[in-house]
């Protein structure tokens, strides 16, 4: 393309027209490299949290149970895992002992939870990086929570839990069955609620439909819905900040429109010299594409390097505030690259397209324009 | 030269998609580098049965989002409605949007 | 509805190109009532001038139409994770009864105005722009084509719910079973992929007589035409199964997938321009051939018909190559 000498001439001159209006089209510049990289780092930082719960959470399990009493979610009695034990293709039913904590200390919400086998013994903790890092707790420290009558209960943190868990472990802490049922005064034979584990994924819906039946008031959770939740909230969010960001696409769009359109009186002399000088219509036509795709090319690579950098480098810093919300605990967390040809091509439809498209009119009015009308305005 | 711009703005354009692909790279290295890092998240996640991620604590239906039901934004009394940030931000989830099975 | 980035993007290009055409039409219909190259009237000149308008909104929309199919057909691979059901494109776009439709309209739409740049760069090389009031007839068949696609991409987004339970492609293209797809999936293989080899064969023959003689391009668009027909055939009959090396897998969609090596793009993208450039090079045939063009016209016919031969060889050729280098044997 760019072996044409008529090419190589005419982007010669587009660059030094462009140069010699340098402000009116930096100004464009600056607003089309923000635009892009706002949007390519809303979609990138979706899209590695999408990834990510997508892969980690196909490990979750496959049905969750809960029952359900006046619309809130109560504990389970021992007894409904015989009952659900008993369908067939149920594998497992392992009773899931967790529930949430308040520490009026740190003003935050710690997630309690019961590991199948907690080696540590009574008396013992595990906490995730977020607490240990709101607490500035250690390894072998004592922490101690409170009752609900008041009591309180010492803990020696057995371990911290790896700061590279913290997109799922942040807000962790992990105690005996003892200690958990002694803190919350929760009555032997009931759990929070129960996993279910099937080794034939086509059985589910056969599964949780016997469920409901034996168990009405109960509610299954399928991990096919854990994991549509995620993709679909972060499809969500990014449209969401996308048309959010709409008004600011079609900002830019009569900011382009006006900058195509709005000629100065030099720039129509130069028209008007050109045509004068037996330049044809197709000939600024094609001068004015490259004034297009000069702007496009260069706001479009910039944004998204920026972007790049932005959410995988400091792991997308403007966004934290937004994030934290009031939330006094939050994960810090280093999102796994996830960016491909599709988010690319997305943007491009997002930005390129229109800002192309949108500019085509006013670029064509110009080229029209005939030459004496110009000299003489 | 007689297209010394013509020749600036190539190369730079040249730069800068080379930093985009060199970004996309990076991308894929961090995907391989860090494969054993993500397998131990999922394995956490099996070991202790999670069913979420812990990116919104502010409130126990955002914290465990694929287990919200309908009625918890109106826990508190029932003209409660939510009022979290992160209740903005997370959405509803499909499961609650569509119809009840 | 779904908020999803690439669905906006689908969206709002959509909603722009329809505009853009209309107001084309618009000057188009101006054109064919009042355009006379031998007046040297305002008008006249006013006309003159709006034709590069709606060459430039046309190579635009072009482009964009090209690139927004594969975008769609992109989104809608993504999106299988939403729907209960859905493995690939193929549930996605049964969510509801628009999303076939759509696809369909953005290939007729990209072939018709890659026809129509075809027939205006011919008429740009004429001094006295013969095919003008032709160029602009075709402009009011293809605008409200778009509209129509753009519409129904607004009905097939707007009746997106998550909760719908969908087929995956395992079910729409297999044999035996009811429906367009099952009913292409249970062609014999071998026999369709020997039709399309043999109507590639048959282009490359034609193509070369049109080359050399100058003649038969109607025909050898109507042949570029099949090959395309076949062409999607033998990808679910046949192409696809070994692809994947699964007798019973007939998907056309997931061999776009990455784990095909996008092969699948490659494999459509030169079947749709092949068969785009041979519809040109029929249309010009088809053409009260001008007098002014009669230096060119025989050139530009030459470059769309070894374009477009090319093309189909080189699909042609990636098809064996599937074929072969797979480890299926059927």
């Amino acid at each position: 393309m760019f072996t044409g000498h008529r090419e190589r001439n005419i982007l010669e001159f587009t660059l030094s027209s462009l140069l010699r209006r340098r402000g009116k089209h930096l100004a464009l510049v600056v607003i089309y490299t923000a635009l892009v990289f706002l949007l390519a780092s809303v979609m990138f930082f979706a899209g590695s949290i999408r990834e990510e719960a997508s892969i980690v959470l196909r490990s979750s399990p496959e049905i969750i149970l809960q029952k359900m009493i006046a619309g809130r979610q109560d504990l389970v009695p021992m007894r409904y895992a015989e009952v659900a034990e008993k369908i067939r293709g149920v594998q497992r039913v392992s009773p899931r002992l967790w529930g949430y904590y308040y520490s009026p200390a740190t003003k935050s919400n710690y997630t309690l939870m019961v590991p199948d086998n907690f080696s540590y013994g009574d008396g013992h903790i595990v906490i995730g990086n977020g607490i240990a890092r709101v607490m500035s707790a250690a390894k072998g420290d004592r922490i101690s929570l409170l009752s609900p009558e008041g009591d309180p209960l010492t803990f020696i943190i057995a371990e911290v839990m790896d700061s590279r868990s913290e997109l799922i472990s942040s807000d962790l802490m992990l105690v005996s069955e003892g200690d958990f049922r002694e803190l919350f005064d929760m009555p032997e034979g009931y759990v929070t609620d129960l996993a279910l584990s099937v080794k034939n994924e086509k059985e589910l819906s056969t599964i949780a439909r016997k469920l409901s039946e034996l168990l009405p008031g109960t509610r299954p959770v399928l991990r096919d819905e854990i994991l549509r939740t995620y993709d679909a909230v972060f499809n969500w969010r990014a449209g969401l900040m996308i048309t959010l960001l709409g008004a600011s696409v079609f900002a830019f769009a009569i900011f382009a429109w006006d900058r195509a359109s709005g000629l100065s009186a030099e720039e129509r002399r130069e028209i008007g010299i050109l045509k004068a000088v037996g330049w044809e219509t197709s000939d600024i036509i094609l001068m004015k594409f490259w004034e297009g795709a000069v702007i496009s090319l260069s706001s479009f690579l910039m944004g998204m390097v920026f972007a790049y950098l932005h959410v995988y480098f400091t792991s997308g810093a403007l966004f934290w505030p937004v994030l934290k919300g009031w939330s006094v605990l939050y994960p810090e967390f280093r999102l796994l690259p996830h960016v491909d040809l599709y988010s690319i091509f997305t943007l491009f439809f997002l930005t390129v397209v229109p800002y192309t498209l949108i500019t085509i009119i006013p670029s064509w009015r110009t080229a029209t324009m005939d030459p004496d009308e110009v000299m003489r305005a | 030269m007689r297209h010394k711009k013509a020749e600036v703005f190539l190369i730079a354009t040249a730069v800068m998609a080379t930093l985009l692909c060199l970004c996309l790279l990076h991308g894929r290295v961090q995907e391989n580098l860090r494969a054993d890092e993500l397998a131990k998240r999922s394995r956490m996640v099996e070991e202790l049965m999670l069913t979420d991620l812990a990116l919104f604590m502010e409130a126990r239906y955002t914290r465990h989002l694929s287990l919200a039901d309908r009625h918890s934004a109106f826990q508190d009394h029932p003209m409660s409605l939510e009022h979290f940030p992160a209740g903005s931000l997370a959405g509803p989830p499909p499961h609650l949007t569509g119809v009840e099975r | 509805m779904i908020l999803n980035p690439a669905i906006i993007a689908l969206a709002v290009s959509a909603f722009i190109i329809t505009l853009m055409l209309a107001y084309a039409s618009f000057f188009g219909l101006r054109i064919i009532r009042h355009w006379d190259i031998t007046s040297g009237s305002e008008l006249q000149l006013r006309l003159e001038r709006s034709t590069y308008l709606i060459s430039v909104i046309l190579s635009n929309v072009l482009v964009f139409q090209l690139a927004s199919l594969f975008l769609f057909i992109f989104t809608a691979d993504r999106m299988h994770t939403l729907f209960v059901g859905a493995m690939c494109a193929a549930g996605t776009l049964k969510v509801n009864a628009f999303g076939y439709p759509v696809l369909a309209f953005k290939a007729a739409n990209f072939l018709l105005a890659f026809v129509w740049l075809v027939i205006n760069s011919a008429d740009l090389r004429a001094s006295d722009y013969p095919y003008t009031k032709i160029k602009y007839s075709l402009l009011l068949v293809l605008a409200p084509l778009v509209a129509l696609e753009s519409a129904m991409l607004g009905l097939y987004v707007s009746g997106l719910s998550p909760d719908v339970i969908t087929s995956c492609c395992g079910t729409l293209f297999s044999e035996g079973k009811q429906g367009v797809g099952s009913g292409l999936a249970s062609f014999d293989p071998h026999a369709s992929l020997a039709v399309f080899i043999g109507l590639v064969c048959m282009a490359c023959a034609l193509g070369a007589y049109a080359y050399l003689k100058g003649r038969g391009h109607v025909a050898y668009s109507v042949v570029s035409l099949a090959v395309l027909v076949s062409g999607i055939v033998a990808m679910i009959s046949c192409i696809s199964p070994y692809v994947y090396e699964l007798p019973t897998h007939h998907c056309p969609f997931c061999v776009l997938q990455a784990e095909y090596g996008y092969t699948g793009y490659v494999f459509y993208l030169t079947l749709l321009i092949g068969t785009g450039s041979g519809l040109g090079a029929g249309a010009l045939g088809m053409l009260r051939p001008a007098e002014s063009l009669s230096t060119v016209l025989p050139a530009v016919l030459r470059g769309l018909v070894a374009w477009s031969a090319v093309m189909f060889a080189a699909n042609a050729g990636i098809t064996l190559y599937l074929v072969g280098s797979s480890n299926l044997v059927m």
